[in-house]
């Protein structure tokens, strides 16, 4: 009690040391690729695909790619998880979550193609290829996060004379949370990396300078974006984790 | 209206009183099985008791308590709550008029102390200033202070001082009627005792009527004004008071059920108070008959030695039991100290009287009915 003024006020970042190890390495390598890449010696087709005025509009083509699947999957796969983890979907909840295992199994850079062939190419094609890909995570979270609850909870709840609804609300939802956030950090990780397939489609994305630079046999500009994609994907991966933390503080 | 709906069983003993609880005919069949899991069962439960319901495992106890909230619905029969048929009224309702409390507990663990007795209240549409108060009310009323307590989290909490919170937060919305199954059953033998005690405290304040599922026997005894023993099939094999049950088993399968300990248990049951005890004689009070035991008192009159007893060669060790205790509590320390006789202090601690092994296996001489 005595000393406690100075300690308790950064007790939170004690907890949460461990958070500022990935943006320390996200901002220490992209400095480094950077510096790395301004020391060599670039030429005029190099130098266009890591122009900031052509980079900067494939980097917001990834990030609009990969915001807009987790939305749509969130946006189906919660609903549908919920209504699964009812007692009355029991019959065909096994059914259901394998058949979001066999969708999860195709190679996303086949489905993308096929897709094309069947829908055209463009941005919504490979939206609806990634929602396909990055389903399953946010469906099982959803289902299993909600089985997890214990009975004597939901019991409890219904003996106090909570509704059916009521009992969703108030008691399984918020202590499902931590589980189906898990599952959407799944799919924001997995949609950021399968992005850079949209290329092959015509969506854009940073997908686009790697393909045509390996193409064009360019290794130092390949070697660059693709430091740039990781560390997307690293950044979004930790604030799905902040976000994670954020949330199981809260129930325990 | 209360008088319409008298049990045989019922008449027989201690009535009067109306049934708050009452079940009629009540059956339930699960689906997909030919035999029913209760059958035909009449039950009335007199307001402000506590019955307990106890038999062994699968002989649907738990399925009948939980009829009685309709968290499982009869296949037939009626339920009545204070005489109204509740057997077809929305069950949502239903449950927010009664108190339940589970042997898990079933605290929600992403909410306060505080806000899991609030639970009911807030359903209710209370106003914000009465929930806070009744919840600092309940917690007073479980032993726990309300400015530690309120705010902090499940979790945070020991396993007796979660049930307490149980308990609180079965009492919120002040239900004339309470369901408890097996409230006491996670918890260690020690903690369950006094649990026990308190609960049986919180009860002469609150008065509620109280079904109170267990599948200890010496519990049973312990808190219920009534026992109803059950045998498979939700069979009502005897529902009478602790001490008949345990002296008169209705029937083999009671008997059976009750078992060998019955008439250690009784013993539970005898308060001291109700015993004619034996008169002690205070050493140097003069008068020292050899006929009646002496014993030797310090300062403040508590009893320190036994200087004589009649017909004994060596004096045992003194032990005490007070006059609040039961005959059983007398035995433990005869026992435990190896004494053939007990000293019975008051609150005091001053002795009023002996009692001896020899007297308890003959006949007790008893100042009145055992409860």
């Amino acid at each position: 009690m005595t000393a406690a003024a100075p300690t308790r006020a950064p007790g939170w970042i004690r907890r949460n040391r461990d958070l500022v190890a990935t943006p320390v390495i996200v901002v220490v390598g992209l400095a480094g690729v950077l510096v790395y890449t301004a020391t060599r010696q670039l030429d005029s087709v190099e130098r266009r695909a890591l122009d900031p005025s052509y980079l900067w509009p494939r980097f917001l083509e990834q990030i609009w790619l990969t915001v807009a699947s987790t939305v749509v999957v969130i946006v189906l796969a919660l609903p549908l998880g919920i209504a699964l983890s009812r007692p009355a979907a029991a019959r065909i909840r096994a059914g259901t979550l394998a058949f979001g295992g066999f969708m999860q199994a195709l190679p996303p850079y086949g489905v993308i193609i096929l897709l094309a062939f069947l829908l055209g190419f463009g941005t919504m094609t490979a939206i609806i290829a990634l929602v396909l890909a990055s389903f399953l995570p946010v469906l099982t979270n959803t289902v299993v996060g909600l089985l997890q609850v214990d009975p004597a909870l939901i019991e409890a709840a219904r003996g106090m004379g909570m509704s059916g609804r009521q009992t969703l609300l108030k008691v399984e939802i918020p202590l499902a949370v931590p589980v189906m956030v898990a599952g959407i950090r799944v799919a924001l990780v997995l949609n950021v990396g399968t992005a850079t397939l949209a290329t092959f489609i015509g969506a854009g994305g940073l997908g686009e300078p790697i393909s045509s630079m390996l193409y064009l046999g360019r290794a130092q500009a390949v070697f660059a974006t693709s430091a740039i994609v990781a560390a997307l994907a690293l950044i979004i991966d930790w604030l799905g984790g902040v976000a994670e933390r954020l949330v199981s503080g809260r129930v325990g | 209206m209360s008088e319409t709906v008298q049990s045989p069983i019922d008449s027989t003993h201690r009535s009067g009183q109306r049934p708050m609880i009452a079940l009629e005919g009540v059956s339930k069949t699960y689906p997909k099985q030919s035999k029913p899991a209760v059958a035909e069962l009449n039950l009335q439960v007199p307001e402000g008791a506590i019955v307990t319901l106890i038999g062994p495992s699968g002989c649907g106890k738990t399925t009948i308590l939980k009829m009685m909230n309709r968290l499982i619905e009869p296949t037939t029969g009626r339920i009545l709550l204070a005489g109204e048929d509740v057997t077809d009224v929305n069950g949502d309702q239903l449950r927010r008029r009664i108190g339940y409390v589970i042997q898990q507990v079933g605290l929600f663990p992403h909410l306060t102390i505080g806000d899991n007795i609030a639970v009911v209240p807030k359903m209710l549409g209370w106003d914000k200033r009465r929930v806070a108060s009744r919840v600092d009310e309940l917690l007073h009323l479980v032993g726990m202070e309300p400015d530690d307590f309120r705010d902090r989290y499940p979790r945070q909490l020991s396993g007796g001082q979660q049930q307490r919170v149980g308990v609180a937060r079965g009492l919120a919305a002040d239900p004339p009627v309470m369901l408890m199954d097996e409230p006491f059953g996670a918890i260690d033998p020690i903690t369950r005792e006094r649990l026990q005690d308190e609960f049986l405290e919180v009860q002469r304040q609150v008065a509620k009527t109280i079904c109170f599922v267990t599948h200890d026997l010496s519990e049973a005894v312990k808190l219920g004004d009534r026992i109803a023993v059950f045998a498979a099939r939700g069979r009502l094999a005897q529902y009478d008071t602790p001490s008949e049950v345990l002296a008169h088993p209705a029937d083999d399968f009671v008997t059976e059920f009750v078992g060998s300990g019955a008439a250690v248990r009784r013993l539970s049951l005898l308060e001291i108070n109700l015993l004619e005890l034996e008169e002690i004689v205070i050493s140097g009070a003069g008068a020292a008959g050899k006929d009646h035991p002496v014993l030797s008192v310090d300062g403040a009159g508590h009893p320190s030695a036994w200087q004589h007893l009649p017909g004994s060669e060596h004096l045992p060790p003194l032990v005490t039991v007070p006059l609040s205790g039961t005959v059983y509590d007398a035995v433990d320390v005869m026992l435990d100290g190896r004494a053939p006789v007990v000293v019975v202090v008051d609150d005091n601690g001053q002795p009023r009287g002996a009692l001896h092994w020899e007297a308890l296996v003959a006949d007790l001489r008893t100042k009145g009915q055992p409860r």
